[in-house]
């Protein structure tokens, strides 16, 4: 898969072996050149150590001990734990987010990959300005979005509810507790089907060309074509879109909030960022906050290490 | 993945591009890319298919659109039409202006909307400046130097990725509460910087972009590492710098859970916690407060200067995303 054509590089382009072959002289520079490349990295890396490892350090830390108003703060081990592990309404929640993403990822994906194709092939009219559409909703922030869409799903005033009244769905609730979640679904798509489409058209871009030309000559039909040959060039990239939007699935938390400040039926443990939001900062369980952040960022690493065996064991990983 | 999906973004300006107008540009651009594309009617389409597909994007676009259609047409109205005229359509009295006006003000001490807009600009243009800055050094110092550890840092830095917000903001909070900065601009400023996602773009644009030859012959002629790397490197870093610029000053604009946690002020609300509270009050307060209108216009006003930017710099961010792509 080379394609030099496209291979934009300013200044001169060093050919792939020439990148990897280290200089001669390299030992005379290497020590000192060792502390500038440290010097380089560690703007960054302090600041990643003060605000990300300093606080995820202090979540577990804090997630064995249990502050009481009387009786101050004592080392309970894993009683934190075994609460979290033990209570209904928080895997509740975590059901929800994975029947959530079950369903929205794949049909996002789908129809993301359609009108990527369609791009891809130059089968529509005005293909670029409904490149530039759909992908609109992503410099909407998602408050934002969460808010215009609480207010045209609102159960008496909501356009979108006159419009299912009229189609014949009289007294549909939107923002209920029993459509909740298809709603929050339709949401996202909105907000995220142009983005994915956008990357996957990216992808498919790469597929060299003389490729499917020789499908072309050989008469293959245009679904095989997209089928078996393109979907197949493209599969590390939605695999990792995949991934990506199931790790934001676990953590849905901006639309189910400000939705219930909007009237919808969103209890207090919906999703587990939900319910570690309302326990900790509502409720000042902090402890307890924490045990739930540590377990939702546990199971988020396992999503990702199952995954990553998945494609090592395909073969897609060295 | 192929070398392809590497090229540096469309933004890369050849000496050709400098010296065109942008309607020139864009009209080539147009031009390569109808070249690049197989033509449609080899594919032996049936009679129809264009159409049809034309019309399944149509209606796509109109899904797309129609929050946004929405939000315009209802920045126009009155709280009591928004409730009691036709969504999508203008209604009199045409309030555009007085709802517009009603942003400056601190009504019934709910915050003032430009207060909070201002306050996002400061964050995003703080937060995200910053952290592009520390992303294009520490994606340099990965790509193109190899010291004891730098393999280590990298995949700490990665694997944070894994870790949800709520597990770095929530304790975060907590530190905050001793180090008094709650209620501080910084306690938002701060965490902003620290974009790993900026990092890997910007190593990935490094060992595609800049070639190590270049700066070994920089350092032959006794060039210091600092002056190579703002003399010879960060010129040819500048298009993949706007893409992390880009998706840094997004992510703060966007950022809703930090916020809502550290500050109890109003006057310190960037424009999502701001507007998150005030349906929170219109809601409680079952429609007493003028509020509504203001949502509607704050929404509109809020989305405006993204879509902009986003439909100016296109060429940074579809590069942007194609080396997001790339990420595995």
């Amino acid at each position: 898969m080379s394609d030099t054509a496209t291979l934009k590089v300013p200044g001169q382009a060093p050919p792939p072996q020439a990148a990897r072959r280290r200089g001669p002289g390299r030992s005379s520079w290497s020590r000192r050149r060792d502390r500038r490349g440290l010097a380089f990295i560690a703007p960054f890396m302090i600041a990643f150590g003060l605000f990300t490892l300093v606080p995820l350090g202090y979540a577990i830390y804090d997630s064995v001990y249990t502050t009481r108003i009387i009786g101050g703060t004592t080392f309970t081990g894993f009683g934190n734990y075994s609460q979290v592990l033990t209570s209904g309404p928080f895997w509740g929640g975590f059901a929800r987010v994975i029947v959530f993403g079950a369903i929205q990822i794949p049909v996002m994906l789908v129809v993301a990959f359609f009108f990527a194709t369609v791009f891809d092939l130059g089968v529509a009219r005005l293909g670029r300005t409904f490149r530039t559409i759909f992908f609109i909703p992503f410099a909407v922030p998602i408050v934002v979005a969460a808010i215009m869409w609480g207010f045209l799903l609102e159960p008496t005033y909501g356009p979108i509810t006159h419009l299912a009244n009229a189609l014949g769905f009289g007294g549909t609730n939107f923002l209920s507790s029993g459509l909740m979640l298809p709603s929050i679904i339709v949401i996202a798509i909105w907000e995220w089907t142009g983005y994915n489409s956008i990357i996957l058209y990216s992808a498919l871009k790469s597929v060299p060309r003389d490729v499917v030309e020789a499908a072309i000559l050989d008469d293959t039909p245009l679904w095989k074509i997209i089928l078996k040959i393109k979907l197949p060039m493209v599969r590390s990239a939605i695999v990792m879109l995949i991934f990506l939007n199931t790790i934001g699935a676990l953590q849905l938390f901006i639309e189910p909030e400000i939705l219930s400040y909007q009237g919808g039926s969103i209890t207090n443990t919906w999703t587990p960022v939900v319910d570690i939001y309302n326990t900790s900062i509502a409720n000042s369980q902090y402890n307890l906050g924490a045990a739930m952040a540590v377990v939702l960022a546990l199971a988020i690493i396992a999503v990702s290490v199952g995954s990553m065996a998945f494609r090592r064991h395909r073969g897609e990983l060295a | 993945m192929s070398t392809t999906a590497l090229a540096p973004p469309d933004g890369t300006e050849t000496t050709a591009s400098r010296s065109e107008t942008r309607r020139q540009r864009r009209r080539r651009e147009r031009l390569e890319e109808r070249d690049a594309a197989i033509p449609a009617h080899l594919y032996g389409l049936k009679r129809g298919t264009v159409p049809l597909i034309t019309a399944l994007c149509a209606l796509f676009a109109i899904f797309t659109l129609a929050p946004v259609v929405w939000i315009i047409i209802n920045s126009t109205k009155s709280q009591a039409n928004l409730f009691g005229s036709f969504g999508f359509w203008f209604a009199r009295p045409f309030e555009f202006f007085h709802n517009f006006s009603l942003l400056f003000q601190n009504v019934d001490d709910n915050g003032t909307y430009f207060q909070w807009f201002g306050n996002t600009v400061l964050y995003a243009v703080l937060g995200g400046g910053g952290a592009t800055a520390l992303a294009a050094f520490a994606g340099y110092g990965f790509a193109r130097f190899r010291f004891r550890g730098s393999k280590a840092f990298f995949y700490l830095m990665v694997g944070a990725l894994l870790v949800p917000i709520a597990a770095i903001t929530l304790p975060l909070y907590l530190v905050y509460a001793k180090a008094h900065l709650i209620n501080s601009i910084w306690g938002m400023i701060l965490p902003s910087l620290v974009s790993p996602v900026g990092v890997y773009l910007m190593r990935t644009y490094v060992e595609l972009s800049v070639p190590r030859e270049l700066i070994d012959a920089a350092r032959i002629d006794g060039a210091g590492e600092t002056r190579i790397f703002f003399r010879v490197a960060l010129p040819l870093m500048v298009p993949g710098l706007m893409t992390v610029l880009l998706i840094s000053v997004v992510t703060v604009w966007n950022n809703y859970f930090l916020p809502l946690i550290i500050f109890t002020q109003n006057r310190l609300f960037p424009l999502t916690v701001g507007m998150g509270v005030w349906s929170q009050v219109a809601e409680r307060s079952g429609g007493n407060t003028n509020l509504y209108p203001m949502i509607v216009m704050g929404g509109l006003v809020t989305i405006v200067p993204m879509i902009a930017l986003f439909l100016i710099l296109q060429r940074y961010w579809r590069g942007g995303l194609l080396l997001g792509s790339i990420a595995n």
